[in-house]
């Protein structure tokens, strides 16, 4: 991240995910497209002004796909979702992950020792594919270097790319390395013990293995402001220590910005095993879907943001991502609401340039359509803000 | 998964999402009788949540996502602001008539239906009512649609004085109480207190020694672990019921997974289900000996 981005009062800027086209995901599971799918990629075109995308519906027109067609689709998928949060306004961007299957699946096919077994529902009506350890873990190859290249060639604003963090990888795993004879006969107290020791090599290792080697890669190409991402952090109350001693084994002594994502928990449990993680330099953090959708900037009106105090007291004075965009439903905050978001938050840390703004997490279970109203109001929100502050 | 998915997005029709469903349920009733289950689940597989048909009933919205205990699911709070209503058609929570007989309802506990609420009622107060304006009535709808086993899940530990008699009375089946996601050892003589035909345990958290040998209940024994991928080896959980048999001695032994197995992919859980009916099969086998 550049020195002026650091210090800029409410940056702005996505988490990660964005849905990804219907042309997209036809195109690359060789399924046949049909008008619907060239007129979205023509409107969205159109709407965008992405630069020459006539070449891309010439190329929708000519399927069956070979390997670098579809490659080259997954590259305009990219550009596409760049330019709409550019043309949102936000200040810094990616690609909404258009080039991976999902956060957890794209790292685990790239790394050794994972083997799939099968979908599991997160939520609703929603699944993510799970796989389990089972050897050694090791980086088979660099996984966001290539999307990163192609972004740095295109991007007008400022990049941050999102990485998925060890400690999640590992708790969305099955463990079939670690901890794997068991006999219910033995002492519970016993088989417990075992367990967190186990657990505690399995995440250490994809920290050490298969994180910090790929952020190495990315920092090579010239990466600067890095996000691991960590929805799973909070899963295991009694094991916060661990995920910071993963997140500090990843990024320890490598020469970038480095950010974290958390989501849907309880955030109080962060407190104090965060406290350890001064090179931690933002925490991206999901509150909206746990706030009010009336107007206010009191603590009675803005109930979802109660622990945001506890980020502002860390002692190495990280910047809050403030999460004002709840992500699981198709409400569109209104400016006026996100203003108010931002000035309980301004007000409660008394310093707006510790405060960024962002959706409250990856934005792929919405529309592009949802997805772009939502963060073109979280930027007039931003805007709203500023006037009231004089910024 | 992908017709759940492709409807959210308007790209498959509602005909094409229950023929999904009705496909998975028949492969589960295939693997179920495969497996020589004495009692018959539809898997709920069109429940999004513990909660969810139960809310359907009640005409009440899901509300905020919040994470299921410490895994990587997320159910939606139930949304029960004000006086809750008695239930008339608790069809949600019946099997289909695929489903073969005798069949075990799922359902949550009132106890933790009441913690999980998203409510401005006194907790204690909303827990009675959801036992007899929500829990009964949907039970009584199970059990007239088939089930002879009605197993409460209660993953939440802690509270034992629930009021339970609503559920029991005049109920011709066998009631379990299912405690899991935690150790049960500290409060096995609460529990043996409750109105219940039977307890179940997670012994993937509980010491068997815990369980004592004063067991005047039927035993519920989670042996199968829902949350690991590995499968468990069949000589050993056999002798993990076997031992049961002989140290805790119940009035009835049930062999069950610790949870439900909906943190596995289908085909490990498929795989599990199979084991359970092999290692109940040959424990049978061994008891008759």
């Amino acid at each position: 991240m550049t020195a002026e981005l650091d210090h800029k009062p409410l940056l702005t800027h996505e988490i990660g995910s964005l849905d990804k086209p219907g042309w997209r995901v036809k195109a690359y599971a060789g399924k046949p497209l049909d008008e619907k799918d060239l007129e979205e990629a023509r409107a969205w075109g159109e709407r965008l002004a992405v630069p020459e995308y006539g070449k891309l519906l010439d190329l929708l027109r000519h399927a069956p796909f070979g390997k670098e067609q579809k490659a080259e689709i997954q590259r305009w998928s990219s550009l596409y979702a760049l330019r709409l949060e550019e043309s949102a306004g936000l200040d810094v961007v990616y690609d909404g992950e258009q080039q991976r299957t999902e956060m957890y699946d794209w790292a685990v096919n790239h790394t050794n020792g994972f083997e799939r077994r099968g979908s599991v529902r997160a939520f609703d009506n929603k699944y993510y594919s799970k796989a389990a350890v089972i050897g050694p873990i090791s980086l088979r190859e660099p996984f966001h270097n290539a999307e990163f290249s192609y972004l740095v060639s295109v991007a007008d604003a400022e990049l941050k790319i999102p990485v998925t963090g060890a400690y999640t990888i590992a708790d969305w795993s099955f463990d079939e390395r670690y901890d794997v004879d068991t006999d219910l006969r033995e002492p519970a107290a016993d088989r417990r013990r075992k367990r967190k020791a186990a657990r505690r090599d399995f995440v250490l290792e994809v920290a050490r293995s298969l994180i910090r080697p790929n952020l190495e890669s990315l920092i090579g190409l010239g990466a600067g402001w890095i996000q691991v991402d960590e929805p799973g952090a909070s899963t295991e109350a009694d094991e916060l220590d661990l995920f910071v001693d993963s997140f500090n084994a990843s990024v320890e002594g490598l020469n970038a910005t480095f950010s974290t994502h958390l989501c849907f928990s309880d955030y109080n449990l962060f407190f104090p095993a965060i406290e350890r993680m001064s090179q931690c330099r933002q925490f991206a953090v999901g509150f909206a879907n746990y706030d009010s959708r009336e107007l206010g900037t009191s603590d009675e009106k803005r109930p979802g943001y109660q622990v945001i105090k506890k980020f502002r007291d860390l002692s190495y004075k990280p910047a809050l991502g403030l999460g004002v965009l709840d992500i699981h439903s198709d409400f569109i905050e209104s400016p006026e609401l996100v203003r108010d978001r931002v000035l309980h938050a301004v007000t409660v840390f008394d310093d707006p340039s510790r405060i960024h703004v962002t959706p409250d997490c990856g934005l792929r279970t919405r529309s592009w359509k949802v997805a772009y109203e939502k963060l073109r109001n979280m930027k007039a929100g931003v805007e709203l803000a500023r006037e009231a502050l004089r910024l | 998964m992908a017709a759940t998915r492709g409807i959210d997005r308007g790209r498959v029709g509602a005909d094409a999402v229950d023929q999904a469903f009705a496909d998975d349920q028949a492969a589960f009733v295939r693997v179920q009788t495969k497996a020589g289950m004495d009692f018959f689940s539809d898997g709920l597989l069109k429940w999004q949540d513990i909660f969810r048909p139960l809310m359907g009933a009640l005409g009440v919205k899901p509300h905020t996502l919040v994470r299921w205990f410490d895994t990587n699911t997320f159910f939606r709070e139930p949304e029960l602001v004000g006086k809750v209503a008695t239930v008339k058609n608790p069809d949600g929570v019946v099997a289909a008539a695929s489903v073969p007989r005798p069949r075990v309802a799922t359902l949550p506990s009132p106890y933790m239906f009441s913690r999980a609420a998203h409510s401005d009622q006194d907790r204690n107060r909303l827990m009675l009512d959801l036992a007899q304006r929500v829990l009964r009535p949907a039970i009584d709808a199970a059990v007239a649609g088939g089930a002879e086993l009605v197993h409460l899940e209660d993953p939440w530990l802690g509270y034992f004085g629930i009021k339970l008699q609503a559920l029991h009375h005049n109920l011709k089946a066998t009631l379990a109480f299912h405690v899991y996601f935690g150790d049960a050892g500290p409060h096995i003589a609460q529990l043996l207190r409750l109105p219940v035909d039977a307890i179940g345990v997670d012994l993937i958290e509980t010491d068997v020694a815990e369980l004592g040998s004063v067991w005047d209940k039927g035993l519920v024994a989670g042996i199968i672990n829902g949350r690991s991928s590995i499968l468990e080896s069949l000589d050993n959980t056999v002798e993990v019921a076997r031992h049961l048999a002989d140290t805790v001695r119940p009035r009835n032994l049930f062999l069950t997974s610790n949870c439900e197995l909906g943190y596995l992919p289908t085909v490990v859980a498929e795989q599990k289900v199979l084991r359970l009916g092999e290692a109940a099969h040959k424990a049978k086998e061994l008891a008759s000996v």
